[in-house]
């Protein structure tokens, strides 16, 4: 496994290209480059688009990122609890919001509530950080916040979707899957997109994490922590010990077809590679190789269970991207009681068991990820699919809201200890430099060197593109 | 060094040279050495370059036009530019600017545009020039033309004249054909293709047996009238109308009835519904004047297929409603486009059609159809039978009312003095801030639509009431709208037309039980908390009640009224046998409700008059007011024993009519038009509204349609029209897609200039007129087609190095089979599958993957309880494992052709998951209990001829028993006995087996 080889010097290995010309035209496949689990040969014609793509277009500039890893804040964080301090909400607590409201999901809208937590500013760029996050407020020096992220729908699934693919709408392909199209895999044994599913899919279902009309190489594969990462990636009890001899004799039998078809003989090579994931994907999950200094940094050993089940998705993000997956994405924790970070009522006890569980896991990560070099090359995003009222629902929760909300990136390319963008004195709105989502996809594949507008896939009579016909790169948070 | 520095050493990188001929590949892979064709023709040669290169910047949408030049016109190629120059000018290459630009040095000028990465090759330049010194003659895309056959029909036989034109084409590029497959290889083909199982193994002992002519005819005809084709071909139609049974998005509420519309699928492809029937009834099944019965159960057929509409995705409690109406609308129109015609009408959403002749008022055109068009609860059950004593009681009705009259009507002394009439009401005028939407006191619906049985012609005003106490009748009722005009618990709608809400309140004075009144908003129907709970109101107090509907916060919005006898319950319509509902009126206010004023005038009238008027159902409320007054006065005659049987009768026929299962269909709203959307946002529509009209860009001869209804009539009419050439080629080419592995036109959904242009032309056109002149019938096609000699090759030999593609046929494609096809396979071969056909769903086998909102309390079996895979649960948020590994398409547009991937999850899956382990264990069990196979030898035949459809080769079968030999040994210690031992060896056997690559392909 070439786990540092910089990727941007890449070029078609001999083994890709004598894949490309073994399969013969009609039906060309690119091992490890445009499959994310090096699909072999296929007989439709997508992946000649894949192929373009490819060569035509990615990358389309320097790219400093190789990997994303994508912590994905379920439900929507609330900006004026976390890193968007306003201190006229204190002044007006309690009182009738003095300006106008949009309809909310609930339409349930109470008095300007004050924030329950306090805020101070951290390193040296002075980034204000409330109580919740005590932790990676001190990694503050690295992260770029955006202040004035928008999203176009104020409901989980719809904002869930455009988050994830740019569309509101179920069925279009996940940024993960994009980035797999564009780019390929490093690692041929794993796949390039993983959810690390921590027991919450969000709403609107692995539809989040599909691959839409792209082919189906490129979709989401989900993992847990556990024993079994995988769906099927453990024979079972009574074949493991003898299935290679059973995939032997498969082989020597299948052996009778090959010749026939392209389509057969990479079928026949891709149980080799299942047979290899079966090897690579459990050792993922085997933490005894890793330091008790380093479970600790994750907060494997704390008192709770939620931070390390999170802890144990980050580090287990950091020995994907090691392995040279592509894009992986962390879900939330599931916690009895609490509904993700969508805290319609009990604000305080919701956000602050939610902060607990991912906190200390998410600094352990950044600062892991530094001490080994691989934040220079790994880009670590931040955010929930919206941002929340600064004005209660009913008497101790808020409502969701898509006008405004905060989220931060870290690592390859980032200009460190930036702040970007600016809402009103309520955090209600954005009042400058409003980033959409379809900016931060833009920005997203910027930083791993694609030109969002070139990477284009032909379905249904158009081009279609992750930011449809949108999206601004926002370049002053880039270093 | 791959993007930055590779231009310059293009010609170095081999990969780069594979790219090259890649690029060119199919149509002209030997261009460096073809010669120009002797004719250049221009929808096969000329076009698609320019829509690959052109017509982004110079086609059809002038929103993207560059220098007011088109190129899709020869108009617009041939005029006069500003720049002063010509494009083209026919025949006189060298004066064409065209020229000049594709084959300029001058990255400044040359197009198109360096950037683009679209460079013309020399090959192009030559056939543009050729083209254009021919005369540069302009012909509409060859989709759009009729289909014509000029060729001779030289064969007697339909199949026959297909291989012709096929052989045609394979002389004419040189190719030779493969030899006929072998019997084996051909029952397992045909098998597949028509059922999508394997055939028995008994059945295949029998057709390699069997020596006659007619066998392989024999064999075809038994599968077309096999219960299992349906099934096979019911799935494929379910990919290209995006089938699914829930709604996806946040809870993923259930589809009501879908698995009803599966069903439907199913008898009609069994039962060789002609497809024009199949198109109109999925379009308009709701408005057939004779819809079609199911000959068993009478159930009206024809409505269930509108369940195609209402395959879409539904949001839970969107905010914005009026985007959500248009994202459903959206996906409706490109299903439509797509599945009928082949064409990316959605395209044209947000500016003109960047390639083919829709404009954006085509658009919405289909707009104002499908949103005129209302989502219904439709009664299942035998209709007709409903009608006809729905009817009966009616007729009783009548002749209650007819018996009665003629006594009143007799010598009344007073007949001959008119009587003064005034109305009833004594409420005080109205205040200003009241309107009055209906009064259903008078006799009629006042321009609402009723459908179903339930509320029948009119009001109950003036229906006679018995009294049963004393056997007379006791009055005449006053009106209000009734869903028990026959009795309880049937089915029934009052809608009113579309408004626009411009008070705060709306106020209903109902009663009823089980019912519910619905404010259906900008046609949502998903009407549930946290946003839009308040306006859907149960109805269940038999006491007058006033019903008051808060809608200040939606002033200006779009809606209906919708008043139900039953009501929602998680989105799925319920009714129980004792519901019904009344509604007196309808007011809007904005302060405070007021009971309307009953709008009678006064009238002069005899009293022989007055009751003409009841008799022939003509009455007004006071004048049933003053005919009560006379019967309590006793002026009246109130003994009518013979009219109270009569009405007992009518009560007991009533009560026989109920309607308790429903599916959700569509039914006619009131017909409008709709505003363009500018750059399709929908809160920016245009000012003025465009005409209800089918894709005018493409059928010219056509007038809007400017009826009450929806419109979808004219839609069908269009597409069903003599001289529309896509309705039966884009069938015919999928069902060729389905048969053959790969489409005539590869791109079975995209007809238009982008999609792929066809391999056989003359071939897709003879089978679409055979199709038309066959009735339309699918099955004749398919037979046809399997019928054929190119059907019946092999899959090895033919010309694999000259057409590696087999665009020409020269032999049979191998192909893997689709994800059921693996699935029932497996059953099959293990002796599970059960055939039960129809009914509700399998719930889907839940995962510890398979996570998330609306997850289903309960995982369905692992094995599907050995049902088709067609019977699987379809839930968008939870979609079977296998299905997604083995790429059946994600429900959400249509897909008539599935992506064939290989990746390692489908190994994974075959290689681990229990599903398959444990049916090898029960093949394992059903090769060592039968007891004609009684050497382990025997048990290889059979598990080959179960999995393969074959017998193995004497080294197939030599290795075998030498892995089940070594297996044994192997796993001496996992098991407790001999047999126990057997089984274990066998099931790993039957695991290999399964996991063979011949197993999930066919050859």
């Amino acid at each position: 496994m070439n786990y540092h080889k910089p990727f941007f010097n890449r070029t078609l290995s001999r083994r890709e290209m004598l894949k490309m010309s073994s399969c013969g035209f009609g039906s060309l496949a690119l091992m490890g480059m445009v499959g994310s689990l090096g699909s072999a040969c296929k007989s439709t014609d997508r992946e000649s688009q894949a192929l373009l793509s490819q060569l035509a277009k990615a990358p389309n500039f320097l790219p400093k990122a190789k990997n994303v890893i994508f912590l994905y804040m379920d439900g929507g964080v609330s900006q004026v609890d976390s890193f968007d301090p306003k201190p006229r909400l204190a002044k007006e607590n309690g009182m009738d919001p003095k300006f106008k409201i949009d309809a909310t999901q609930f339409n349930n809208n109470g008095k300007i509530l004050q924030s329950p937590w306090d805020f101070k500013q951290y390193g040296e760029s002075g980034l204000a950080v409330s109580e919740l996050f005590p932790h990676i407020a001190s990694c503050a020096d690295d992260l770029a916040l955006i202040r004035s992220m928008v999203s176009d729908f104020p409901e989980h699934t719809n904002a869930n979707y455009f988050l994830h693919t740019g569309s509101g709408l179920q069925g279009r392909p996940s940024m993960g899957a994009w980035v797999n199209y564009g780019l390929g895999t490093e690692n041929s044994n794993l796949p390039g997109y993983v959810v690390l599913d921590g027991g919450l899919i969000p709403p609107g279902g692995v539809d989040n994490f599909k691959n839409g009309f792209l082919p189906a190489d490129y979709q989401a594969s989900i993992m847990k922590t556990g024993n079994i990462p995988v769906a099927n990636i453990k024979p079972d009890s009574t074949s493991a010990k003898y299935q290679k001899q059973k995939l032997d004799f498969i082989h020597e039998m299948d052996a009778r077809e090959e010749g026939s078809s392209s389509e057969i003989e990479a079928a026949i090579k891709n149980y080799e590679l299942a047979y290899h994931m079966q090897s690579s994907v459990p050792e993922l999950t085997e933490f005894s190789a890793e330091s008790k200094a380093t479970q600790k940094l994750y907060g494997l050993f704390d008192e709770d269970l939620n931070t390390r089940n999170y802890g144990a998705q980050c580090l287990m993000a950091r020995r994907l991207v090691e392995r040279g997956v592509r894009f992986v994405e962390l879900t939330c924790p599931y916690m009895s009681g609490i509904d993700r970070w969508d805290q319609h009522q009990s604000l305080k006890d919701g956000h602050e068991r939610n902060a607990h569980a991912v906190d200390q896991p998410i600094a352990g990560l950044l600062k892991d990820l530094k001490s080994r070099g691989l934040l220079e090359e790994t880009l670590v995003v931040w955010t929930g699919e919206f941002g929340r009222t600064p004005f209660a629902q009913g008497s101790d929760g808020r409502d969701h809201n898509p006008s405004a909300f905060s989220m931060w990136m870290a690592g390859a390319g980032i200009k460190k200890g930036t702040i970007y963008g600016q809402t009103d004195e309520y955090g209600y709105r954005v009042v400058e430099n409003p980033v959409t989502i379809h900016d931060l996809h833009a920005t997203i594949l910027s930083l791993l060197g694609v030109d969002h507008k070139q990477l284009t896939y032909h379905f249904g009579g158009r081009d279609f593109r992750l930011t449809d016909v949108h999206g601004n790169v926002v370049k002053d948070i880039l270093a | 060094m791959l993007m930055l520095n590779w231009r310059g050493y293009f010609f170095l990188l081999p990969v780069f040279f594979a790219m090259l001929v890649f690029f060119c590949l199919p149509s002209c892979k030997q261009e460096g050495k073809q010669a120009l064709p002797a004719q250049v023709d221009f929808n096969f040669h000329i076009k698609p370059i320019l829509v690959q290169k052109c017509y982004l910047c110079h086609g059809p949408d002038p929103s993207s036009r560059e220098a007011g030049l088109r190129l899709d016109l020869k108009e617009g190629a041939t005029m006069l530019l500003e720049s002063g120059k010509t494009a083209i000018v026919p025949s006189a290459v060298h004066k064409s600017a065209l020229i000049e630009r594709i084959t300029s040095d001058n990255p400044e000028v040359v197009m198109p545009p360096p950037s683009l990465k679209q460079k013309l090759s020399d090959y192009e330049v030559a056939l543009i020039k050729k083209w254009i010194k021919e005369g540069a003659e302009y012909e509409p895309h060859w989709a759009f033309m009729p289909a014509e056959t000029n060729k001779k029909v030289v064969k007697a036989d339909f199949f026959e004249q297909i291989d012709a034109l096929i052989q045609e084409k394979i002389s004419e590029k040189g190719l030779e054909s493969s030899e006929k497959a072998d019997k084996y290889q051909l029952i397992r083909r045909l098998s597949f293709v028509l059922t999508g199982l394997p055939p028995d193994v008994e059945r295949v002992k029998q057709f390699v047996a069997d020596e006659c002519p007619e066998a392989y005819m024999d064999l075809v005809d038994e599968y077309l009238n096999h219960p299992a084709f349906g099934e096979k071909w019911a799935s494929h139609w379910m990919d290209v109308v995006r089938y699914a049974e829930t709604k996806g998005h946040e809870f993923d509420y259930q589809i009501q009835g879908a698995w009803r519309f599966r069903d439907y699928l199913i008898r009609a492809f069994n039962q060789g519904v002609p497809y024009d029937q199949l198109l109109k009834e999925q379009l308009m099944g709701d408005m057939l004047s004779s819809p079609r019965e199911n000959p068993v159960s009478g159930e009206n057929e024809s409505a269930l297929g509108t369940m195609f509409f209402t395959m879409s995705e539904g949001t839970h409690s969107p905010v914005d409603i009026k985007k959500d109406e248009a994202d459903r609308i959206d996906n409706m129109i490109d299903v439509v486009g797509k599945s009928f015609q082949g064409l990316t009408v959605a395209c044209a959403k947000c500016h003109d059609h960047k390639f083919d002749p829709i404009p954006t008022a085509d658009y919405y055109g289909l707009y104002g159809m499908l949103g005129s068009t209302r989502f219904s609860p439709l009664p299942v059950g035998n209709g007709k039978i409903k009608f006809n004593t729905v009817s009966k009681a009616a007729e009783l009705k009548r002749k209650i009312k007819s018996l009665v009259a003629n006594e009143w009507t007799g010598p009344l002394e007073e007949d001959s003095i008119p009587v003064r009439l005034v109305n009833i009401s004594s409420v005080p005028e109205s205040a200003k801030d009241i309107n009055i939407i209906a009064d259903f006191r008078g006799l009629d619906f006042q321009g609402w639509k009723a459908d179903g049985l339930a509320f029948g012609a009119n009001t109950t005003l003036g229906e006679p009431i018995f009294s049963s106490s004393t056997s007379t009748l006791k009055a005449l009722s006053p009106g209000f709208a009734s869903s028990q005009q026959f009795g309880r618990g049937i089915w029934g709608a009052l809608r009113s037309p579309d408004f626009t809400v411009d008070k705060n309140f709306i106020g209903i004075s109902a009663r009823g039980k089980g019912a519910s009144i619905r404010i259906v908003m900008e046609n949502f129907q998903l009407i549930s908390y946290p946003i839009y709970g308040g306006l859907d109101q149960k109805v269940d107090d038999e006491a007058w009640q006033n019903y008051t509907f808060d809608l200040s916060a939606w002033k200006g919005r779009k809606v209906y009224i919708e008043i139900l006898p039953g009501s929602f319950v998680r989105h799925q319509y319920t009714q129980k046998a004792d519901a019904y509902i009344e509604a007196e009126y309808v007011i809007s206010f904005d302060e405070a409700w007021q009971t309307p004023d009953l709008k009678d005038t006064e009238a002069n009238l005899s009293i022989s008059k007055v009751v003409n008027h009841w008799v022939t159902g003509k009455s007004s409320a006071k004048e049933i007011a003053f005919l009560n007054r006379e019967l309590t006065k006793g002026k009246l005659k109130k003994d009518f024993p013979s009219a109270l049987a009569l009405k007992m009768k009518c009560d007991s026929l009533g009560r026989l009519v109920k309607d308790s299962v429903f599916i959700q269909g569509v039914t006619e709203g009131f017909g409008g038009e709709s505003n363009i959307f500018i750059r399709g946002n929908h809160s920016d529509p245009s000012n003025e509204k465009v005409p209800r009209i089918f894709l005018s860009g493409i059928f010219e001869e056509q007038k809007p349609y400017q009826g009450d209804g929806s419109g979808r009539q004219q839609m069908v009419e269009m597409m069903l029209a003599a001289d529309n050439p896509l309705t039966s080629r884009v069938m015919v080419n999928r069902i060729w897609h389905h048969v053959f592995g790969k489409g005539l036109v590869e791109t079975v959904d995209n007809f238009g200039l982008q999609g792929k242009l066809p391999t056989h032309p003359e071939l897709l056109d003879y089978l679409a007129l055979a199709f038309v002149k066959n009735s339309w019938s699918i099955k004749t096609m398919i037979k046809n087609m399997v019928l054929t000699q190119a059907f019946q090759r092999s899959t090895s030999g033919g010309s694999m190095s000259l057409d590696p593609d087999n665009l020409y046929l020269s032999r049979y494609s191998v192909r893997r089979l689709e994800a059921e096809s693996i699935r029932d396979a497996v059953l099959k071969a293990a002796g599970t599958l059960d055939s039960t056909m129809f009914g509700k769903p399998v719930p889907v086998h839940l995962t510890e993957f398979m996570q998330g909102r609306g997850r289903p309390g309960d995982s369905g079996p692992l094995d599907g309880n050995g049902r088709r895979s067609v019977y699987l649960e379809v839930r968008r948020n939870f979609l079977d494992r296998m299905m997604t590994a083995f790429d059946r398409p994600t429900p959400f547009t249509t897909f008539g052709k599935r992506d064939v991937t290989n990746v390692p999850a489908q190994s994974l899956f075959l290689m681990n998951d229990p599903f398959i382990t444990e049916q090898a264990n029960h093949m394992a069990n059903q090769l060592l209990n039968n007891k004609n196979l009684m050497e382990d030898e025997d048990r290889i035949n059979d598990a080959y001829l179960r999995a393969f459809a074959r017998l193995p080769s004497p080294d197939e079968i030599s290795k075998g028993l030498g892995f089940v030999n070594k297996t044994k040994i192997q796993l001496a210690e996992n098991a407790e006995s001999d047999k126990a031992l057997n089984i274990l060896a066998w099931k790993e056997y039957c695991h290999a087996l399964f996991n063979m690559k011949s197993f999930i392909y066919l050859m």
